[in-house]
């Protein structure tokens, strides 16, 4: 009987993220991914990068995956996917049209045994040894908040608004363009570039008075000899965009309070005693510090006292952020659930598509009546 | 060679639908059908360092994390980083001064492209040439071990239950005095005792759940007052390539080992012969098996084309090119791209009904769970399922153009790399069809085609015509193994020509 399984530490199986900006790969069992990459590829036609959210049909979104998925095994796996497994991360949110189309490339373009789905806030807990957080994933395209409770997502009480990395460079764009005038359309690279390098989160406090001291200018060199003024005012509004209410007064701090007021009342301390934040946004200087004077300063408001919180209690990653999920897949991936929980071949080829997350009661099932919780 | 890299002038329509130009194509001998990078599956065949030129066996690859032990990479432009020389003079200590001491080589790794070397960053210098340079480790390492063997361990007892739960609705008698540690576990359990763990299962002792704290990263005071260096900071790419340590800074870069690559070779999916297979050393660019389409299927080429005018007959030559060591006659057939797409429909039914019958095939030989409930160890062992055709779709091409079917075929004589270098001897006894054979040398031929492009095309537009090339391919597999005469047969291509924009009326 085997009790141990030194052999599933040698038997290699990919552990993807893909996200719509940045894909995260590795192997199952290892702590960090091997890559980071773009989720993108270059068309063989026209030899132009295409992102892999900027499908325009079915098909395109096919044959952009298959492109994307031979660069992962062939150029950083290194090797073959036919009969092997795969674990995928994926949020809890992802179009049902994206995970069948993945799924379709990889059961009969790759030709893999099975497919782990893993939800992303759920495994992102692995690495913390909780099964009780809430996890705000502020990534590319969207924030999105999920209280978990003992191994649970609590469906009901998820939030998502479209603040993220984009929403940020959106921003950093107007902002450069009215600071330089003349200058339009600056590439997406070079607004991340601005972004990561210039810009942070400033302080509340800093917002709310008119006569600060802007942080100093920087000079960023732009095609070439040209150079371009990213004034210190612009460094540290450029984030501005995600702590602002838009005209439903929503942002990244209600998102939060929001979703715990869907939450049952008992669960409510737990949930603001374990913040989990994920997601390569979270990574900025400062970010973390404002969200929580943000939410502090939030509780005041009248349709949130009646949360009767005083204090927010956050985890630190024992990882980088932007791959707190990946990794959870990765020490999913190692266990047995891999064999127990995954997507067979067969089970695809009679029934055509993936299962939906109804089969997350599985997952949490397992997760409850094993004593998971008991052991933690 | 532009027709190599550049635009897609003739493409021909492989069997699964997509249209490729012949240099991309592969001729699967074995089922006598075209054959292309999307329709064969892929295989790693061998891994090595492309600049040590290293062979690496795939169980070293994977030790090593698929990167090579001793080139490296530059964490800063991502070129690759050269070992250089630092030659220190004799170390002058007083207290062996009577010994002459030797010169005393050191090494340190160097960019010869932006300049970034391991001095830099603190990297001590080596004292050999592949030294043993510093490899950073994660400091979260031995927590997160200890929680990914928890998780091992529950899933584990979690699939013991449930086979064991199986056993159990299966009827079978189970004895509370099996000597196994599930059941045991299951009496204590039942009588409330607390759980003992079996001995060869010892639990590590669950890791602390991880404890969220008030306190979160503040933001530095400096940075409202020290100015930007923007050459001390990393770019997203720099920090992404060290996922583990990202670092913010330049001067946490540390050198990265050299990605390994790898040499494919491709298996046809429907008879599982390789179309492909490269040379195991990696200095060689020859193959083991090559089944191009450029050495099976007669090239065609565009020679000239009269101005294309809509509604306007006008003359197209084409060059077609024999490569075999076989005579062959070729004719120019209709493009039916109706009857593709009959075709394509009916692969998806039949697809429907093999799958079907595949499964029913394979149900007895395997276990209901499947790869589930087998130890890893066989898993690994399990032979080769059979692939999984790729399904063939329609062709994605607008012909705006008529050609013109000639009523006679012609015949290209066999390739003879010897007559390549004669002039004189020229001579064939072929008669050809005046009006469709413009000239021929060798194993080429200069056909002539009557086009019309579309009367309702507008000036501009870009004119694209198709045919069905019919040629008598002759298969030697056969004679080899059987000793009988070659076998020969139509082989049916369709071939798809961008002759160029409409112009203007004279
Ligand atoms: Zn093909
Ligand atoms: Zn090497
Ligand atoms: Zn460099
Ligand atoms: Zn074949």
């Amino acid at each position: 009987m085997p009790i141990y399984e030194p052999l599933s530490s040698e038997k290699l199986t990919v552990v993807l993220d893909i996200g719509t900006a940045f894909t995260k790969f590795g192997f199952t069992s290892e702590f960090a991914p091997r890559y980071i990459i773009r989720s993108e590829v270059r068309c063989k036609r026209t030899n132009k990068i295409r992102k892999l959210s900027s499908y325009e049909s079915p098909e395109d979104l096919h044959d952009l995956l298959v492109d994307f998925i031979h660069a992962i095994y062939f150029k950083f796996a290194l090797i073959s996917p036919k009969d092997r497994p795969i674990v995928i991360v994926e949020s809890l949110l992802c179009p049902t049209l994206f995970r069948e189309t993945l799924a379709k490339v990889l059961f009969l373009q790759y030709e893999v045994s099975s497919i782990l789905v893993l939800p992303s806030h759920l495994v992102a807990l692995a690495s913390l040894a909780v099964d009780t957080a809430m996890v705000v994933d502020v990534g590319y395209k969207e924030a999105v908040v999920f209280p978990v409770c003992f191994g649970l997502p609590i469906i009901q009480a998820w939030q998502a608004l479209p603040l993220g990395g984009e929403a940020v460079h959106n921003h950093l764009k107007s902002l450069l363009s009215n600071a330089n005038p003349g200058l339009q359309n600056l590439p997406e690279q070079i607004l991340e570039d601005i972004k990561v390098r210039c810009c942070f989160v400033t302080k509340k406090s800093r917002t709310k008075s008119a006569d600060i001291v802007p942080p100093p200018d920087v000079k960023y060199p732009y095609k070439g000899a040209q150079t371009l003024t990213v004034t210190g005012k612009v460094r540290e509004t450029a984030f501005e965009v995600l702590y602002e209410e838009d005209n439903d007064h929503l942002c990244l701090s209600t998102m939060i309070l929001d979703a715990l007021l869907k939450v049952d009342i008992n669960l409510r301390h737990s949930l603001t005693q374990n913040v989990f934040l994920i997601g390569g946004t979270t990574m900025t200087i400062g970010f973390k510090a404002r969200l929580k004077e943000e939410l502090l300063s939030q509780l005041k408001n009248e349709q949130y006292k009646m949360l009767n919180i005083k204090e927010f209690k956050f985890h630190v990653a024992p990882c980088k952020e932007n791959y707190a999920s990946w990794l959870g897949g990765s020490i999913y991936g190692a266990t047995e659930f891999l064999n127990l929980k995954a997507v067979t071949k067969d089970f695809y080829l009679r029934e055509k598509h993936l299962p939906d997350w109804i089969n997350l009661k599985d997952v949490v099932g397992l997760k409850q009546d094993n004593g998971i919780r008991g052991a933690f | 060679m532009s027709y190599i890299t550049g635009p897609e002038v003739v493409s021909y329509a492989c069997t699964c639908g997509l249209l490729k130009p012949i240099p991309q194509l592969y001729f699967c001998r074995h089922c006598s059908q075209l054959r292309c990078g999307f329709c064969v599956c892929h295989e790693v065949d061998s891994i090595f360092c492309g600049k040590c030129s290293e062979n690496i066996p795939s169980a070293e690859a994977r030790v090593k994390k698929n990167r090579c032990a001793s080139c490296f990479n530059c964490p800063s432009c991502h070129q690759e980083l050269s070992t250089r020389i630092a030659t220190k003079g004799p170390v002058v200590n007083p207290e062996d001064a009577k010994q002459p001491s030797p010169h005393k080589k050191t090494y340190y790794l160097s960019c010869y492209f932006c300049r970034w070397n391991s001095r830099d960053v603190g990297i001590p210098d080596q004292g050999s040439a592949t030294g043993a340079w510093p490899e950073r480790e994660n400091v979260h390492a031995h927590r997160l071990q200890e929680i990914m063997d928890t998780y091992k361990q529950v899933m584990m007892s979690q699939k013991q239950q449930k086979e064991n739960d199986k056993k159990k609705q299966r009827g079978k008698f189970v004895s509370f005095t099996d000597r196994t540690g599930v059941t045991s576990s299951a009496i204590r359990k039942r009588i409330g005792l607390p759980d003992i763990p079996h001995a060869m299962l010892k639990k590590p002792n669950p890791p602390e759940p991880a404890v969220a704290k008030l306190e979160v990263e503040e933001l530095p005071d400096s940075l409202f007052t020290d100015p930007v260096n923007l050459l001390e900071i990393t770019t997203i790419e720099q920090r992404h390539l060290q996922p583990e340590t990202q670092a913010a800074t330049v001067d946490m870069l540390f050198p990265i080992h050299k990605q390994l690559s790898i040499k494919r070779s491709l298996r046809c999916r429907r008879c599982e012969h390789n179309v492909s297979k490269p040379e195991y050393n990696p200095n060689s660019v020859k193959f083991k098996i090559q089944l191009f389409a450029y050495y099976h299927i007669p090239e065609v080429r565009i020679v000239t084309v009269e101005p294309l005018r809509a509604g306007k007959t006008c003359e197209l030559i084409l060059k077609f090119t024999n490569p075999t060591q076989h005579e062959t006659t070729i004719a120019i057939k209709y493009v039916d791209l109706e009857q593709q797409a009959t075709y394509v429909e009916e692969q998806k039914l039949s697809d429907v009904i093999e799958v079907l019958e595949q499964l029913s095939l394979q149900q007895p030989t395997s276990l209901p769970s499947l790869s589930g409930s087998q130890p890893s160890s066989l898993l690994s062992l399990t032979p080769r399922q059979p692939s999984i055709t790729v399904k063939p779709r329609k062709i994605n091409e607008e012909v705006n153009c008529d050609v013109a079917i000639p009523d006679s075929s012609f015949i290209l004589p066999p390739r003879d790399d010897a007559a390549e270098y004669d002039d004189s001897t020229d001579t064939h006894n072929i008669e050809d069809d005046p009006k469709l054979v413009k000239w021929r040398k060798s194993n080429k031929a200069f056909i002539k085609l009557q086009v019309t492009p579309m009367a309702h095309l507008e000036v501009g537009k870009e004119v694209i015509c198709g045919f069905t090339m019919q040629h008598i391919y002759t298969n030697v597999i056969a004679t080899t193994i059987e000793n009988k005469l070659p076998q020969k047969y139509e082989h049916n291509v369709r071939v798809f020509l961008r002759l160029g924009n409409v112009v203007g009326q004279e």
